[in-house]
Formats: C-alpha cells, structure tokens, sequence
C-alpha cells in the first residue's frame, strides 16, 4: 500500500470539494458512503480517485437515505465514515441523522449547501442552516461548523472525525456551493505532522469480553416504549449536550471592542464583512463583527457579551433569517435591536455590506 | 502594472472562458499571489451564458463574487447584456469587435469600451482553437496582473500532453497570447 497521502505540508489551488476529499483521505478516513448531487458530486469522484491508492472504500447507494444510514452502520462497524450531501439530499439524510443523534453515533456529514427548497438552484446559499442544525425529529444534538475558506474546509473536516469520535454527537461540515466550486490556495498537511491525533474509532457491536462485565454494554436501541423511558434518554442527552456545548463552540471576533453597530454573519459571508469592516475602519466608523463558526452550538455567552454593548446588531446572510433565528435566541431578553441584510440564495459582497452598515449609521 | 484585479469573463458555452480563468489563477497562484477562481456553474454549462469570476491579489481576498470588475471580458451578444451590471466607472470593458447588434447594449459608463477582433485573428491568422488563448493574452494585457512568462508556463502545464504529441501547438499557442496582449495593447 501507498504511504500517507501527504507528508508533511505542501500549499495547493484546488476547489473546495478536492479540499474535502483531501482533508478525509489525510484525517485516515476509512469509507464514504455517498450518492451523487450538485455541487458536492466532485467530493465523492476525487475520494474515489484518492481513496484506493491508500487502501479506503467507497459505497455509491442508492439514494441519500440510504447514504445516511449506510454511514451509520459504517460508524456501528468502527469505521471511520462519512457522508456530504446538498440540498434536497440533505432532507433526505435528516432520517438516519435524528437517529445519529438519539443513538449518540459519530457520523460526519459534509454538506455544500445549494440554493432554495426542494430542487431549486444547483449553485449557492446559506439556506441549510436551519435542517443542518434542527432538521431532524429531535432537539438537534449536534455539532455544526460553518467553513469560510479553503483552509478551514480542511482544518474543519480533519476537526469534525476528532470532535464526532470524542463527544458521539452528529458533526456537520457546513459549506456551500461557492466553497465546493471555487479554486483558492490553502495548505493541506498531515494531520500528524501538526500534533492533531486522531480519535480511535470502536465498533459498537461485537466487541470483546462480557458486556456488563468486562465493559461498558452498548445499549444500542432507538424504540422505546414508553413515555418515560424516552424523556429519561433525552434528557440525558441534552444534559450531555448542554455540558460539552461550551467546549466545542467556536467563534471569532474582529474589531469588537467599543463597537457601534456588530455585525454577525458565518460561512463564506463572513468573508465580505471582513472586506467591509477594512473600510469602514478607514471611514473612521465603529463596527466591529462577531463569526460564530460553530452554529450549533452557538457561542452565546461571548455573543450576548458583545450584542450588549452594541448600538445595533446587523445580521448578514445569504438566507431569509435562517442565522438571525438562532441569533435572536441566543441574545434572547437584550434590548439592543436586530437589523438584517438578507440574500437568500445570492452571493454578498463587502460594497453591499458598507452600504447597509451606513444606513445605519 | 495592476496591484490585483477583479475580472468576469462572460462567452457562450464552449467558449472556454472557464479554461482561461483557469490558466490565469493557476499563473498567478504559481506567481505567488492570492489567486480565486469561481465559475457560474447553473444550467448554462449545458448551453448559454458561462461566467468566470476571477480575482487576483496580493492579500487574502474576500468574498467570491464583487460587485463591479476591473475588467469585463464579453464574447458575445448575450455576454455583453449579462454583464452590464458588473461594470462601473473605473471598468475597462472588452468585448468582440464582431458581435452583431450590441452597439446600443455597450456600457455608457465604464471607463473604456475596447472592442477587439479576437474571433476574425483566431480564424484568419492563427487557429480557431486558440481563441480563448488570445482572449487570455487580452485579460493579462488589459490587467497586467500576470507576466507573460508565468503565462505561457500555466499553459504549459494545461497543456504541455497536447504539446507533446505537436510541438506547433505550443508555437500557435504562444503566439495567440501574444497576439491577444496586442490586441488589448493597441486600443488601450
């Protein structure tokens, strides 16, 4: 068999998809499971160009429900598997992914979220946010981060096999039809040669010895019976949940100290505030912006922090206020108000977000 | 010399206008530069309007898309009108002296209209194939964001297969970006 996929680093200009496709064949991914949809279709032809040299499967199923409970039992086997999906697929993915979170399994989802409900465009939005963090028939036990850049689709990959593995949440990579499609540089390494372990992975049945006795039993069960037996389960979930969601939510600031109007926006549209706020810097305006880079969990605490001092809080995205609802929720009872700059669908760029900073202003 | 720039290319599927964005990103991401790269990828692929967003800096860029281009390079009638609302004052907008019936649907308010006759050099000069390699000399010459060296060197890798098997073709080749920096050069 072929040594590591990359030795040490090397800067590459690839489209995002490759990135996704690289950073799973570098964090040691066993198997993807997958079927075809724009625009992630070049994750899974680059993966299963990749994946044989280093000795990794790939399944094509039939359709994406099946690619999503594919998945999990790849995951029960003790494989290292993943999945990414769009749109329409998405949906269909939300069945095996609530049962993902009622049974705690660490299944990886990429998803490069298009436009529209239903079939709708095949190009760009910001419109999965709501069904990547709540869409199944649960709380929405999981974990969310939203790339930006080429090199944080890599990092954030490598990340979400570590952070499934460690906590046994659904982790989501949420990226988009402009990071699948667009070619950018970036460094790609090995995840070794940074100090990045990657979490074992166990297979959940067949294991070794007595279950009771000599381990812990897998209690593997997603039917239960009674009313109470099923509030005892979640709320013991949300009880996990809700410890481990400070520790792996993320986020980042930038020029937030003493500013006037914050600006909040997350994925590739973070990209054009910070264009923006370069400007308004040199117009001499207090603006400053908060990145949740985990939209689920949302970093609340530090947002409150700085949504209180702020005069107004401009919600950016390329969605009908899918960001600004889990924005109003989490700075619930403030008084600052929320303004919002919506392009479901539509690109933004940094002239659009000055330009309505100075309405504001 | 441009420091960056931001560049839409507008032609009819088939037109290649993908490649050249192609070949120009990869130059400059080989220069050294910050380099992106992204196309319209809807229903046009299958015959239409194809656009290539390309931006070239010295610093980390921003959003994909923008909302005006320094340059606008449009090669046909449908081009053009699609690619009006990328174009503002400071724009040089590019388009093909051939294209029937656009006079009206020229910018007003960019800063140059250059019409060049990329389509008549390609067929009556050098070769119709190469016609996107003229269009790729016209951007480089109107922006200067990538030398002609680290150019022909992107096209080399693209596509130095094709070279092997016909030597000519790197000549033809190399001459079309040539020709296509003339073009742009004479109306400038």
């Amino acid at each position: 068999m072929a040594g590591k996929p990359i030795e040490g680093e090397k800067r590459a200009f690839m489209t995002g998809n490759e990135v996704v496709a690289w950073a799973a064949v570098a964090a040691d991914v066993d198997i993807m499971y997958g079927y075809p949809i724009t625009p992630q279709n070049e994750i899974m032809h680059y993966w299963t160009r990749m994946a044989p040299k280093y000795g990794r499967e790939f399944l094509q199923t039939e359709d994406e429900i099946s690619a999503g409970f594919t998945t999990i039992g790849g995951v029960l086997a003790g494989r290292r598997s993943f999945t990414a999906t769009a749109g329409p697929g998405n949906t269909l993915m939300q069945e095996a992914m609530s049962m993902a979170e009622m049974m705690r399994i660490p299944i990886v989802q990429v998803v490069t979220q298009r436009g529209g409900p239903s079939t709708a465009t095949v190009i760009y939005s910001q419109q999965e946010v709501t069904m990547t963090c709540f869409g199944g028939n649960g709380e929405g036990a999981r974990i969310v981060y939203s790339t930006s850049t080429h090199q944080e689709l890599f990092d954030y990959t490598i990340k979400a096999f570590n952070i499934a593995w460690k906590y046994r949440f659904p982790t989501f990579v949420l990226g988009d039809g402009y990071q699948s499609k667009m070619r950018e540089s970036l460094t790609i390494y090995d995840p070794e040669s940074r100090g990045i372990k990657m979490v074992p992975t166990e297979p959940y049945m067949g294991n070794e010895g007595l279950p009771g006795t000599d381990r812990d039993p897998h209690h593997l069960r997603n039917t239960y019976n009674t009313e109470d037996e099923l509030y005892g389960v979640v709320t013991d979930i949300m009880k996990n949940w809700e410890k481990v969601a400070p520790e792996v939510a993320e986020y980042q600031e930038y020029d937030v100290e003493g500013a006037d109007v914050l600006i909040v926006a997350h994925g590739v549209v973070t990209r054009a505030v910070q264009g923006a706020l370069k400007q308004l810097k040199e117009e001499g305006k207090n603006v400053g912006h908060f990145r949740p880079i985990t939209l689920r969990p949302i970093a609340e605490d530090q947002l409150r922090k700085r949504a209180e001092k702020a005069k107004v809080v401009l919600v950016v995205e390329s969605s009908y206020g899918q960001l600004k609802k889990l924005i109003t929720d989490a700075i619930y009872g403030l008084s600052t108000p929320i303004k919002t700059f919506l392009k479901p669908g539509e690109g933004i760029t940094a002239e659009e977000v000055v330009e309505e900073v100075n309405k504001l202003l | 010399m441009a420091k960056g720039a931001k560049i839409a290319l507008a032609g009819e599927g088939g037109q290649g206008v993908q490649s050249v964005a192609m070949i120009i990103t990869e130059a400059a991401y080989e220069d050294g530069r910050e380099a992106l790269y992204i196309p319209n990828f809807g229903v046009e692929q299958r015959g239409g309007v194809s656009v290539a967003y390309v931006q070239i800096s010295d610093e980390p860029i921003g959003s994909p898309k923008f909302k005006t281009a320094d340059i606008v390079v449009a090669l046909s009638d449908r081009a053009v009108r699609r690619t009006q609302k990328y174009v503002g004052e400071k724009t040089v907008f590019v388009y093909d002296a051939d294209i029937d019936g656009v006079e009206d649907d020229l910018p007003k308010n960019a800063a140059k209209v250059l019409g060049i006759p990329a389509i008549r050099v390609a067929k009556d000069e050098l070769h119709p194939r190469v016609f996107n390699i003229i269009i790729m000399g016209a951007v480089i010459g109107a922006t200067g964001v990538v030398n002609l060296e680290k150019a022909k060197e992107a096209i080399e890798k693209k596509l130095g297969y094709k070279f092997e098997k016909d030597p000519k073709l790197r000549d033809l080749n190399y001459t079309a970006i040539e020709r296509g920096i003339e073009l742009v050069k004479e109306k400038l």
